[in-house]
């Protein structure tokens, strides 16, 4: 009987030795380990051993069933580890399917973003025609006709005393005329102008204008209410002044700079080395307005600012042109 | 606008260094952009004396100086016939920038280098009154009083240590445009009065009056005409101070008559004009409007064709200037003039302006007189400039002036109360601080009402006309930077503030859908605006031809940006635009509003490749069906199931297959595939799908509020059915009598093959429906399921003409 185990002890050593495919170790399974094979036939024939036998055998039978396990076993994780690199081996550095992501164009995320920071203020969105009449866009808003002003906006002209909006500021009077104080509105608009186009400028752009009308409404909450968005829009640290200008449409007026991020102050091209970026027209509603709308203009005040939203994101970005913003190249598109 | 330092130093005193004035001055809102040192541009150059003057060994024309420049003597060549020994000369050291090369056609600048001239080295350069910038001589080199000294910088011998301020004027503030303007601004912000020239001057026994007569027809557009007689002008040059002036602020000097008019100008505001007054017929001058299409040459030699507005200044016979913007070449001042007339008139602003854009001329008076200039100022201007004809062309002048001023002009007077100024600024100043800042500005202030100021604005500025005009004075020299910031930002609950934008939602969806969006030029070419059709909108004055016209519809525009990104390799393009389209709806009334129609939509744009190329895709072109899905996707977002499809095809100029999108039964829009004749004019390859939607149908057909439906409790049960029909019926039709047929526990019909061929006989095929039936109350049996399916196969069958392929 122990020459039989030994025997099988080394015809299993053998048959391990050239079994080298899953099939193979299969058979082998089933030849020694399986509930019909060899080693489970020698258990069989260790019942009609003699007792005196029996210990010694059985040990030894017990050595060889856990020998061959483990030793099956063994050759079969080293199969299938192999077998991973031999067959058709995972390569994990493959690229991942393409999805197709979807994007809002630059100018729709500045325009989102500054509407945003007035909505958390209380302001309403409202829009209006970009063809206007020469009414909404200049006479309501105080240009006298034949006056220098006009020519801070050059016009395109669709017929006698229409033409396309050269500013947002058209839906001011409109918005009043629907609307009784308190007034508190931005609105986001595309506007147009009849300038050569080139890397700084173009024919079509957009704007953001905002008006707040209501009694007590003073300089004051004009300043405190751009320099909270400013530092909503570009951070708390930035520095902000206002200075004098000349809008028709408002009185005061006040043109809004804020500390230029790019160089932080020390002078750049952007700034054109002043330190200081002009973002923003604003001023005191012009009296002359509230009378057009049906105000009362010892009541009311009130403020209204404005700003290019192209010039925004030209900054924000470091876009160099223009242009590129109407081009709608994907290449472009999908950087924002 | 340029604006001299030294000049402005003479009307008022300021210790300010440019960048501080610049700074300052431009915080009261009087931009000053940049400034220019001048004496930078003569860097590198210094006076020197000529010592040897000897012959170049190798070259006739050319000398050889030995040259003291002070701190070394340089060896130079020169040449210049007329550089002889003991000159004092400007001497251009190496790694000077010579203003003017005179051998350079366009004359551009050139850095000198050390040089070898027909073998010998030159370290320097003699140089001329022309290649200086200063002067019109280029034959010989420029040479200096005998007193200059040695090794000076030629800068400081020339005068040109002048500096330059450039500064940006408002449309309101026509004042700015004189060293007047500017240095009373300086004044407002030190506290200080600006000096005003006296103009002192000898007149003559002679009235003026007896020489020449002034008539205004047009009062109008002419309220004042002034005028002075000149006699026994010497014209000649200016004195090098009035030609440094005008050098300065970027005029060039011509002769002393016209310089002095220029340079009261520049002092004043107040644009005048030299008449030669022997040239004026009957000595006469009769401010008039022109004839229509009366021909008249403008100084700068031009024919200029009029109009019955403009205003032109005439004489006994003829237009000698047109008024406020130029004067005529048939009365200028010129080299044998000894007698003028001079001209010094209040313009009507906005006639000048109308006449100036007509004409398509802007000149440094028709800029001055359309900002307005100070009516009370012309007969100044005059005495100013005729004092300084006196003293440098030993003019005599006629008693007296002829001024033509039918109406005075009244003194504007304003009522300010200190209470409106703190009411709009949100500041606590008294009456007497209001005063005190109105003060600054030379307004005179008289106590009004307990509250009130009666406010007295001087002449020259037009600008102030009404209460709130003060307020923005009292607010620049308050300081805006000095105004408390407040943030009263409460939100007001009283109306809804907070609205939902459709425009919003629509975006964000369309990004979740995974396609980018571009915003396309509103404004199209003629040809493009054609292809989409009729009823666009002209623009009257186009920038170019390519921008014209206003869309009609966003898809040409979309098209141009296809072709754009294929041109550049972009192979998957899902694209979508909120924009407005435009029309002319009512052609039979252009210039009324509402004839124009403006309306917002949404488009959806399909074209290439279904999926990125790439490995593990197996990818696709887009088709038909990609654009049906993306607009079945997004009705059923945005109206939940009340649209409908009406498929029959529309005539569209730019697309075909079109389906009419229909919600609630109002027309929202359509769908379909752009016709490849179109592709092939906006040379776009493969196939492009579009889907085009009003977003106000959308926006008023919309489900605001969305009901909660149990979910089902019981099991639903699956069923499949294929039919064998007519290859042409459209599958609508069967799906809609499978519909009609279901019942109410019909929940979901999906059609899932559509086959044709083998073992079907030719001109059918089979469509293959999944039906899934969900109860409500009970779990379905069997032969209720099987009851339903019975009734449909009929209903189908009888209405479809269809067979029953499989069931199961
Ligand atoms: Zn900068």
């Amino acid at each position: 009987m122990l020459e039989k185990i030994a025997h099988i002890k080394q015809e299993f050593s053998s048959d391990l030795a050239q079994a080298n495919d899953a099939q193979a170790l299969e058979n082998l399974r089933i030849k020694y380990l399986a509930r019909k094979g060899s080693i489970a036939a020698l258990f069989y024939e260790l019942k009609s051993v003699s007792p005196e036998e029996k210990p010694a055998l059985g040990k030894a039978l017990n050595e060889l069933r856990t020998f061959a396990q483990s030793a099956y076993d063994d050759a079969k994780l080293k199969l299938e580890q192999s077998s991973d690199s031999t067959e058709l081996p995972f390569d994990v550095t493959l690229p991942g399917r393409p999805v197709s992501v979807g994007t809002k164009h630059p100018i729709t995320q500045t325009i989102e973003e500054i509407v945003r920071i007035f909505k958390g203020m209380g302001f309403t969105v409202a829009t209006g025609p970009e063809v206007e009449t020469d009414y909404y866009n200049f006479g309501a808003l105080n240009f006298p006709p034949d006056h220098p002003a006009r020519d801070m906006q050059d016009t395109f002209f669709i017929a006698k005393d229409i033409l396309l909006r050269t500013h947002t500021s058209p839906v001011q009077i409109r918005y009043m005329e629907q609307h009784k104080p308190p007034v508190r509105v931005v609105i986001p608009g595309r506007v147009y102008r009849n300038e050569a186009v080139s890397a700084r400028s173009h024919v079509l752009f957009h704007q953001v204008e905002g008006l707040y009308v209501d009694e007590g409404v003073t300089m004051g909450d004009l300043k405190g209410t751009l320099v909270a968005f400013v530092k909503q829009f570009y951070g708390s640290s930035v520095k902000y002044k206002f200075r004098p200008t000349f809008f028709p449409f408002t009185e005061p007026s006040a043109d809004m700079y804020i500390s230029c991020f790019i160089c932080n102050g020390k002078g750049c091209s952007m700034c054109k080395y002043a330190g200081w970026l002009e973002i923003l027209g604003s001023g005191m509603v012009h009296p002359h307005l509230y009378e057009n709308v049906g105000y009362d203009t010892e009541k009311y005040t009130g403020f209204a600012f404005g700003m290019g939203v192209e010039r925004i994101a030209i900054l924000r970005h470091g876009i160099d042109d223009i242009r590129l913003f109407t081009e709608n190249d994907l290449r472009f598109l999908k950087q924002f | 606008m340029r604006i001299s330092h030294q000049w402005l130093k003479e009307l008022i005193d300021f210790k300010l260094t440019p960048e501080k004035l610049a700074d300052e001055v431009s915080m009261l809102g009087l931009e000053i952009a940049s400034y220019e040192d001048l004496s930078r541009k003569y860097e590198k150059f210094v006076v020197g004396e000529v010592l040897e003057r000897a012959k170049h060994p190798n070259a006739d024309r050319l000398t050889l100086c030995k040259v003291n420049v002070g701190k070394e003597t340089l060896d130079i060549v020169c040449g210049a016939p007329n550089v002889d020994a003991g000159q004092k000369v400007a001497i251009a050291l190496v790694g000077a920038t010579i203003p003017h090369n005179q051998h350079d056609p366009d004359g551009r600048p050139f850095v000198l280098e050390r040089a070898k001239i027909r073998g010998v080295e030159s370290n320097g350069m003699i140089c001329s009154a022309h290649e200086l910038g200063i002067g019109s001589d280029a034959d010989g080199i420029l040479v200096l009083d005998g007193k200059a000294k040695v090794g000076t910088p030629l800068a400081k011998h020339l005068g040109q240590t002048d500096i330059v301020y450039e500064i940006e004027i408002t449309a309101n503030r026509g004042d700015w445009q004189s060293h007047f303007g500017v240095a009373r601004e300086i004044g407002a912000l030190l506290g200080k009065k600006m000096r005003k020239p006296a103009a002192k001057l000898r007149e003559n026994k002679v009235t003026a009056a007896s020489f020449a007569k002034v008539k205004i027809l047009d009062t109008k557009k002419c309220p004042r005409y002034s005028a002075r007689v000149l006699q026994n002008v010497k014209v000649a040059q200016s004195p090098q101070w009035l030609q440094d002036r005008l050098t300065a602020v970027g005029l060039r000097p011509i002769n002393n008559v016209v310089d002095v008019t220029n340079y009261v100008m520049y002092e004043t505001g107040q644009p005048l004009h030299a008449f030669d007054y022997e040239k004026i017929a009957g000595h006469a001058i009769v401010v008039r409007t022109a004839k229509d299409g009366e021909k008249f040459v403008t100084l700068d030699g031009k024919e200029r064709t009029l109009r019955s507005d403009i205003l032109m200044i005439c004489d006994a016979e003829k237009p000698v200037g047109i008024g406020g913007v130029m004067g005529g070449a048939n009365s200028e001042v010129s080299d044998s003039t000894t007698s003028i007339l001079l001209e010094s008139a209040y313009f009507d602003p906005a006639s000048v302006r109308k006449t100036s854009k007509y004409l398509g001329l802007s000149t440094d008076a028709s800029r001055r007189f359309e900002r307005s200039t100070d009516i009370e100022g012309t007969v100044y201007a005059l005495d100013r400039v005729s004092q300084l004809l006196q003293e440098m062309a030993g003019a005599e002048v006629l008693k007296g002036s002829i001024d033509i001023y039918p109406k005075k002009q009244k003194k504007t007077t304003i009522n300010l109360r200190a209470s409106r100024v703190n009411q709009i600024l949100g500041t606590n100043l008294t009456k007497t601080q209001v005063k005190s800042y109105l003060e600054r500005l030379e307004l005179v202030c008289r106590a009004a009402a307990t509250d009130a100021l009666k406010v007295s604005v001087p002449s020259y500025r037009a600008d102030l006309l009404e209460e709130i005009d003060l307020v923005e004075e009292v607010a620049r020299m308050y300081g805006y930077n000095n105004i408390e910031t407040k943030t009263r930002a409460s939100i007001q609950f009283s109306t809804q503030t907070v609205v939902k934008s459709l425009q919003d939602e629509l975006r964000s969806y369309c990004v979740g859908a995974g396609f980018n969006e571009i915003l396309a030029n509103s404004l199209l070419d003629a040809k493009t605006t054609e292809i989409a059709g009729e009823g666009a909108v002209k623009i009257l004055n186009p920038v170019s031809v390519d921008m014209a016209y206003l869309r009609t519809s966003l898809i040409p525009g979309a098209l141009h940006i296809v072709r754009r990104n294929q041109f550049q390799g972009q192979k998957q393009l899902r694209l979508f635009e909120i924009g407005d389209v435009f029309a002319l709806a009512n052609r039979e009334k252009p210039n009324s509003f509402e004839s124009y129609s403006q309306e917002e939509r949404v488009l959806l744009l399909l074209a290439g490749q279904h999926s990125p190329v790439s490995y593990g895709v197996s990818t696709r072109p887009f088709d038909y069906l990609d654009v049906k899905g993306e607009v079945q996707a997004l009705l059923s977002k945005f109206s939940l199931d009340k649209w409908s499809f009406i498929s029959y095809d529309t005539h569209k100029a730019l697309s075909e297959h079109n389906v009419t999108i229909e919600i609630n039964g109002t027309y929202a829009g359509y769908f379909g595939k752009v016709k490849s004749s179109v592709s092939e004019k906006f040379e776009i390859e493969g196939d492009v799908y579009i889907a085009e939607l009003n977003t106000a149908v959308l926006h008023a057909q919309r489900v605001n509020s969305t009901k909660y439906r149990q979910l089902p409790k019981f099991p639903k049960v699956v069923r499949d059915l294929a039919f064998i029909v007519d290859s042409r019926l459209p599958q609508e039709k069967v799906e809609k009598a499978i519909r009609e047929s279901g019942g109410t526990m019909l929940e979901t019909l999906r059609l899932f093959d559509v086959y044709t061929g083998q073992p079907l006989g030719s001109g059918q095929k089979s469509l293959a429906y999944a039906l899934e039936f969900q109860p409500s109350d009970r779990t379905l049996t069997v032969k209720e399921i099987d009851g339903i399916i019975t009734s449909i196969v009929a209903h189908v069958q009888r209405t479809c003409g269809a067979t029953l392929r499989a069931s199961s």
